[in-house]
C-alpha cells in the first residue's frame, strides 16, 4: 500500500444554504489512481475541487473540516493558492487549450511559475511534457500551430501536457474522456497508467468500465456522501453497500 | 431504491439467462434419473431417448453461451450481475458434463444381462439416488441463492465418494466370483465411476453458487471420501 498523499476528514462543502458534501473522509494514496463515481450532482467534482481550492472562485462556497496534502492543511487561509495549484494540476471534461500555439500552451505554466529561465530550458520542458503525455511524435513538427487546431483527443493530451509541465504531484481529472472517441479515450487511459508512476491521480468518471480499467481505488458518492470506498476490484465485483451495487449495476431509481 | 435495472431489456436478458439455466438444470436432472433407472432396471428400450436428451442439453449449453456473450458485449455487467453471468457460464459447463456422463451410463446398459442380482445393484442404486438428491439440492440452492444449502451439498460429496467405494466393492466382489462376469462388470464399474464424477461436477456447481451469493470462494480443500483417499 502506498503512502497517503491526500487526506480528507469530516469535509463539508456548502454552496450558500445548500450542503454539497457531508463529512467526507477519504484518503488518496500516492502514485495511485483513485476513481470517483456517482450520479450527477453527488459531490464528486465538488470533492476534487477542494483539493486545489477551485471552490474559492465561487463566492457563496464554504468549506469546513480538514483536507490535507502531505500533512499540509489545504484549507489554510494563508496558503498560497497559486503554489498549491502548481502542485495539484487539473484536467477538465472538455479539452480547453489556450488560444495560443502548442508550444505556448505548455510553456505558459512554467514561465509564470518561474520554472524555465532560458529558451532552451523551456524547449526541454515542452518536449518532456509532450513526451510524457504521448503527444510529442504527433506534434513535434508543428509546435507553432494553434493548440485548438488539434483533434479533440490530442487537445486533451495537450491539456495533460500543460498540467504536467509545472511538475505537479497530483493530477485531478474531471471526466477527461467524456468528449472523446474510443481511440482517444484508450490513449488517455494508457497515459493515465503511465502517469501514475510519477503522479497521484484522481479521476471523476461516469464510465464504470473506465473506473475499473484505470483505477486502483474507487469511491462512490451519493447525495454528497461518500457511501463506499475501497479496492476497485472489490467495488466492482462484490461491493459491501447495496446502494453501490445498485448504482454500478444500473439499478438506480 | 428499486431493485430492477433502469434498462428493462437488461433485466429481461438476465432473467432469460437464469430461466435457460434452470431449464437446462431440470433437463439434466431428468436425464440423470432416466439413465440411472435404465441401468438399475436394465431397460434397453430407453437408451435412445436418453442419448437424444443429451443433444437437447448440449443445445441449451450453446444457447446459454450465446446469451452470455451478448450480455458481456451489450451490458458489461458489474458486481452481482457479473457474478450471475460468469456463474451461469460455469454452471452450464458442469451441467453439460453431467449430461455426457448420463449418456455414457445409458450406453453401458446395452451389454448388461437382464438377470442381474439385486445385491449387485443395490449399492449402485443408493449411489444414484444420492447423486440425484445432490443435483436437485444444488439446483435448488442456485434458484433460491441459498449459500448454506450449496455449502451443505459441497460437504456431502464426501458421502458420494464413500458410496462409490462401497458400490465398486460390491461389483468387484461379484466379479471375483466368476470371471465370466468380467465383461459387463467392467461396464458397471465405469457406470459407478461416472456417477462419482457427476458428483464432482455437482460440487463444482455448489462452489459456484457460493461464489455467486457471497462473492467469495469457499475456503479450505474439498471434502474427500474413501475412494479419493485410497
Amino acid at each position: 500500500m502506498n503512502n497517503i498523499k491526500i487526506k480528507s476528514k469530516n469535509l463539508n462543502v456548502y454552496y450558500g444554504d445548500k450542503q454539497a458534501l457531508f463529512d467526507v473522509n477519504l484518503d488518496l494514496n500516492e502514485k495511485e489512481v483513485t476513481a470517483l463515481i456517482g450520479p450527477s450532482g453527488c459531490g464528486k467534482s465538488t470533492f476534487i475541487r477542494c483539493i486545489n481550492r477551485m471552490n474559492d472562485v465561487i463566492d457563496i462556497c464554504k468549506v469546513t473540516g480538514n483536507i490535507e496534502m502531505d500533512g499540509m492543511n489545504i484549507n489554510d487561509k494563508d496558503l498560497d493558492v497559486v503554489s498549491l495549484r502548481e502542485r495539484v494540476g487539473m484536467v477538465f471534461q472538455k479539452p480547453n487549450p489556450f488560444p495560443k500555439s502548442i508550444y505556448d500552451n505548455i510553456s505558459y505554466g512554467p514561465k509564470i511559475h518561474g520554472k524555465g529561465e532560458t529558451k532552451s530550458e523551456l524547449d526541454q520542458i515542452v518536449e518532456n511534457s509532450l513526451k510524457k503525455s504521448a503527444l510529442w511524435e504527433e506534434v513535434k513538427d508543428r509546435l507553432d500551430e494553434p493548440g485548438t487546431s488539434l483533434s479533440g483527443g490530442q487537445q486533451q493530451r495537450l491539456c495533460i501536457a500543460r498540467a504536467i509541465s509545472v511538475n505537479p504531484e497530483v493530477i485531478l481529472m474531471d471526466e477527461p474522456c467524456s468528449a472523446l472517441d474510443p481511440i482517444a479515450t484508450a490513449k488517455i487511459e494508457e497515459l493515465i497508467d503511465e502517469l501514475k508512476k510519477t503522479y497521484t491521480i484522481v479521476i471523476v468518471t461516469h464510465s464504470m468500465a473506465q473506473a475499473v480499467r484505470v483505477s486502483q481505488k474507487t469511491g462512490f458518492f451519493h447525495l454528497g456522501k461518500l457511501i463506499e470506498v475501497g479496492n476497485t476490484e472489490k467495488i466492482f465485483k462484490n461491493p459491501d453497500n447495496k446502494m453501490t451495487q445498485d448504482y454500478i449495476t444500473g439499478r438506480f431509481g | 431504491m428499486s431493485n430492477e435495472h433502469t434498462v428493462k431489456s437488461y433485466e429481461e436478458e438476465l432473467q432469460f439467462l437464469k430461466d435457460s439455466l434452470i431449464k437446462m438444470g431440470s433437463l439434466t436432472e431428468s436425464q440423470l434419473g432416466d439413465a440411472m433407472d435404465a441401468v438399475i432396471k436394465v431397460d434397453k428400450d430407453s437408451i435412445d431417448k436418453i442419448i437424444k436428451s443429451d443433444e437437447e442439453i448440449n443445445k441449451f449449453r450453446s444457447k446459454i453461451d450465446t446469451q452470455i456473450m451478448n450480455l458481456l458485449v451489450k451490458r458489461a455487467p458489474m458486481a452481482i450481475d457479473l457474478r450471475e453471468t460468469i456463474s451461469s457460464l460455469k454452471i452450464s459447463q458442469d451441467l453439460e458434463r453431467i449430461g455426457d456422463l448420463s449418456k455414457s451410463n445409458a450406453k453401458k446398459v446395452k451389454p448388461l444381462p437382464l438377470d442381474l442380482p439385486d445385491e449387485l445393484l443395490g449399492n449402485l442404486k443408493r449411489l444414484g439416488e444420492l447423486v440425484m438428491k445432490q443435483l436437485n439440492d444444488v439446483l435448488d440452492s442456485y434458484v433460491n441463492k441459498n449459500f448454506d444449502k450449496a455449502k451443505e451439498v459441497w460437504k456431502k460429496d464426501e458421502q458420494v465418494d464413500d458410496l462409490t467405494y462401497i458400490a465398486m466393492e460390491s461389483v468387484i466382489d461379484f466379479l471375483s466370483k466368476d470371471k465370466k462376469n468380467l465383461d459387463f462388470s467392467t461396464h458397471l464399474i465405469f457406470a459407478t465411476k461416472n456417477l462419482e464424477r457427476a458428483g464432482d461436477h455437482i460440487t463444482n456447481i455448489a462452489e459456484t453458487v457460493c461464489y455467486l451469493v457471497k462473492g467469495e470462494y469457499l475456503k479450505g480443500s474439498r471434502p474427500k471420501g474413501k475412494v479419493i483417499q485410497e
